[in-house]
């Protein structure tokens, strides 16, 4: 128990680097600047949670004018374990098999089990970091609204404790399956994105199923039966997935039978889950774990000619940065997952809603409904808009330089200048940010059925707009790369750069949108309106063309490897 | 050439003098070893003469060229091993020589000779067209020293080039070693192994805690204390202290 807690510990640290954040802090006085940081970071959270809690109370309010509102804590609860689903796929792949640190622990004298007891901890922690904001404010609020009592803030703590545990169990049981699976085979990058994609496709099709269960509209008997009794919607919402519903009653019924019964359910049910994944560990992880990190390779040496052939010449620095950059991202699979991948993926599953029979989700029914609004204009914009937000949400510009790593130093030594190899990450940026609105373009003429000449209108912005949405994002990340990495994972999907990227386009987007407004308001005609929005999209680019410029020589000079 | 002028390099705020003050030079057609103990600035050293890390003062030339304000030229000129076989694992070993040779410009005609003959001095042959993933520590060792030695460059950095290498790629590296200096090129390394010193380096330096505790052909270090007879035995000597 001591050398599980023990390995615990250092997990913990490792993962939140708060050994390193400490060292640099306190000692190297480094990274200062993270305090203020952090505190305004609190601030804007701030902000965002009070628009949450009224959107709770609102909902507290209609749904207990109902007699229904046990259905808020079983939807936000569902929606938590969706999250953990989502991002434990994620988070388990990488820290179970992609993690550097397994080379120093699997030689220990540490059972499989206690390694793998040791990282689903630490996974834990992180979902219940991950969840935080979108339970906890709920759990607070609707106990404080329905004047709750001890039994339901014991049992809300055991709830928030147990939530994570179920769908983190069937993520890894899949995960260490698949990986066992596919150990037996050589090409394992190759399935390790196969299998990424089918947890994606589960992932997906279970909130369909739950955007189904909520949106199908019910004919006037089902209404009446569905106010029959106070958990009729709860019971709608979870019945995919009964623990969420489970979870709901427990935090309902408090002390008494219905809510210590369900709790004990949810508990039984995750402890049976937790003790198949130590089984699972003992029969399997090892198993699929040693060897990941082997490549078999021929050992056939190149003949003369073939090695002529593959030799390239001259000096041509931008187009060797790129095949470097474009190499390096396509083969190591959390890149491809994350970057390139999803750049396909976000399109298509708003082809997917869009199309569905009912209402499908709330941004693919806007997006058909702005897309087939009657105004010409109304549709070339939220078709640029589609474009830039589908090419540029993949994080690919936003962790360019933080992808480097350790082997940034690399970048540092070769004599090629730093504008030279921006402009090479640029490209290569641009590049995946173009196979985004490519697809998107494709969705909004094919599944959307737009018109050729409007989507043509939308690119020509898109193309345009995202020269400046990559710039921007590619700035936040050279202004401080995260390159102290030893799981690829941290480089994109834990990367803050590639939130504040995602963010900044936003913000730019709805900047520019915000500015069409009030010109379309103040009388300025359709046309004009395109007009403006090129002009402001290519004043946007080339200021953010700018700024990515003037920074590159400052920073590759200041970045200490 | 590489000189280095009073240069001096802290860190946590100036509390950790890493580097200090620092002058040497090494010439052209030079071996230098570099030697001190764990923590005594070596790495710090090469780091800021590669263009790494900025000198907090003092100034670095590489053949006459500032390294600071010319350091596009100086890097032309010099190529660099660090200390640890850190390179993409994702590329070949092919693809790894072709984007150096690519950087540093390095013609079709002799980019294909150098690679073929360092392929076979290394045995590195049947591995060249494998991602760099499936090599071993040595092997890895062996595909950055290729990558340093492709450029032909007038100055090369080495930290530690023989950690890794099996006892064969050990002496070939010396032989190409002193080959590339004999050419009237430049050759900065540090080491800790005292007989490959003593036996390849036509000058040493030895640094302690920052500051550059001896520096000199082996017989002007062995004429600074009559007793001490080996490299090893001075080396323990000045860091004793």
């Amino acid at each position: 128990m001591k050398r599980l807690a023990s390995l615990v510990r250092v997990g913990l640290r490792s993962n939140f680097g708060l050994s390193l954040l400490r060292y640099r802090i306190f000692q190297q006085k480094k990274d200062l600047w993270l305090v203020p940081v952090m505190g305004l970071a609190v601030f804007g959270v701030g902000s965002l949670l009070y628009g949450y809690l009224s959107l709770i109370k609102g909902f507290y309010g209609i749904l207990k004018a109902m007699g229904q509102e046990q259905a808020l804590p079983g939807f936000v609860l569902l929606m938590g374990q969706f999250l953990i689903l989502v991002f434990g796929l994620y988070y388990v792949i990488s820290a179970f098999y992609f993690s550097r640190d397994l080379e120093m622990l699997i030689p220990l004298p540490l059972k499989p089990g206690e390694v793998l007891l040791s990282k689903f901890t630490v996974i834990l922690v992180n979902e219940y970091l991950t969840m935080a904001p979108l339970v906890l404010p709920m759990l607070i609020t609707f106990g404080a609204l329905s004047k709750a009592g001890w039994g339901y803030w014991v049992n809300g703590l055991a709830v928030y404790l147990l939530l994570p545990v179920i769908p983190l169990c069937l993520v890894t049981a899949l995960t260490i399956g698949l990986m066992r699976a596919v150990n037996l085979s050589r090409k394992k990058d190759v399935l390790i994105i196969v299998g990424s994609l089918v947890l994606i496709v589960l992932g997906f099709g279970f909130q369909v199923m739950v955007s189904r269960s909520m949106g199908a509209d019910p004919d006037p008997q089902a209404l009446a039966k569905m106010f029959a009794s106070p958990d009729s919607i709860l019971n709608r919402v979870g019945r995919n997935f009964p623990p969420s519903i489970w979870a709901a009653k427990a935090l309902a019924g408090g002390f008494g039978r219905s809510g210590l019964l369900n709790l004990a359910l949810l508990a039984a049910v995750s402890a049976a889950g937790f003790g198949a994944i130590l089984v699972l560990a003992r029969k399997l992880f090892y198993g699929g774990l040693v060897g990941v990190g082997e490549i078999s390779g021929r050992k056939k040496p190149l003949t003369a000619r073939e090695m002529s052939q593959r030799i390239s010449s001259g000096r041509r620095p931008v187009k060797a940065v790129f095949l470097r950059e474009w190499r390096v991202m396509n083969r190591t699979p959390i890149f491809l997952i994350n970057g390139i991948l999803t750049a396909f993926i976000i399109p298509l599953i708003f082809v997917i809603m869009a199309t569905m029979g009912d209402r499908g989700g709330d941004g693919a029914f806007m997006l058909r409904a702005l897309t087939s609004a009657g105004s010409p204009t109304t549709s070339i914009l939220t078709a640029a808009a589609f474009m830039m937000v589908c090419g540029c949400l993949n994080g690919t510009s936003s962790s360019t330089f933080s992808r480097e790593g350790k082997l940034f130093w690399m970048s540092r030594v070769i004599p090629v200048s730093p504008r030279e190899q921006v402009r090479a990450k640029f490209y290569h940026s641009y590049l995946v940010t173009l196979l985004g609105i490519a697809t998107s373009l494709a969705v909004l003429l094919i599944g959307l059925k737009l018109k050729p000449l409007h989507c043509l209108a939308g690119l020509g912005l898109a193309l345009v707009g995202a020269v400046g949405l990559t710039a921007v994002g590619m700035t936040i990340d050279l202004a401080r790369p995260l390159l102290e990495w030893t799981n690829p994972q941290k480089a994109i999907k834990q990367n803050l750069n590639v939130v504040f990227g995602m963010l900044a386009d936003m913000g730019l987007l709805a900047l520019v949108g915000y500015l069409l407004f009030r010109l379309s308001a103040a009388g300025v005609r359709p046309a004009g309106l395109v007009l403006i929005a090129l002009a402001a999209l290519a004043v946007l680019s080339g200021l953010g063309w700018r700024l990515l410029m003037g920074l590159a020589e400052r920073r590759y000079q200041e970045i200490e490897v | 050439m590489i000189e280095i002028s009073n240069v001096s390099k802290s860190y946590n705020k100036g509390k950790v003098k890493a580097v200090d003050d620092l002058s040497l030079v090494v010439k052209p057609g030079e071996i230098f070893g570099f030697l001190g103990p764990n923590g005594a600035g070596k790495t710090t050293t090469i780091k800021m003469i590669v263009g790494l890390l900025k000198p907090d003062s003092g100034k670095i030339a590489v053949n006459g060229l500032d390294t600071q304000t010319d350091a596009l030229r100086c890097k032309a000129l010099t190529t660099y091993v660090p200390d640890y076989p850190a390179v993409y694992e994702r590329l070949t070993g092919l693809e790894y020589l072709n984007f150096i040779g690519d950087v540093y410009g390095v013609p079709k005609s002799d980019r294909l000779a150098r690679i073929e003959k360092w392929l076979e001095v290394f045995e590195l042959g049947g591995a060249v067209s494998n991602p760099i993933q499936s090599y071993s520590h040595g092997m890895k060792q062996k595909i950055v020293l290729m990558a340093a030695l492709l450029p032909a460059p007038e100055v090369m950095v080495m930290d530690e080039p023989m950690v890794g290498l099996d006892p064969r790629a050990a002496f070939q590296l010396k032989e190409l070693m002193r080959e590339h200096c004999d050419q009237g090129q430049t050759l900065f390394f540090s080491t800790h192994i005292m007989e490959v010193a003593e036996k390849l380096c036509d000058r040493i330096g030895i640094i302690n805690k920052g500051r550059l505790v001896a520096c000199g052909t082996m017989a002007e270090l062995k004429q600074m204390d009559r007793a001490e007879t080996s490299l090893e035995d001075i080396f323990l000597e000045l860091t004793e202290k």
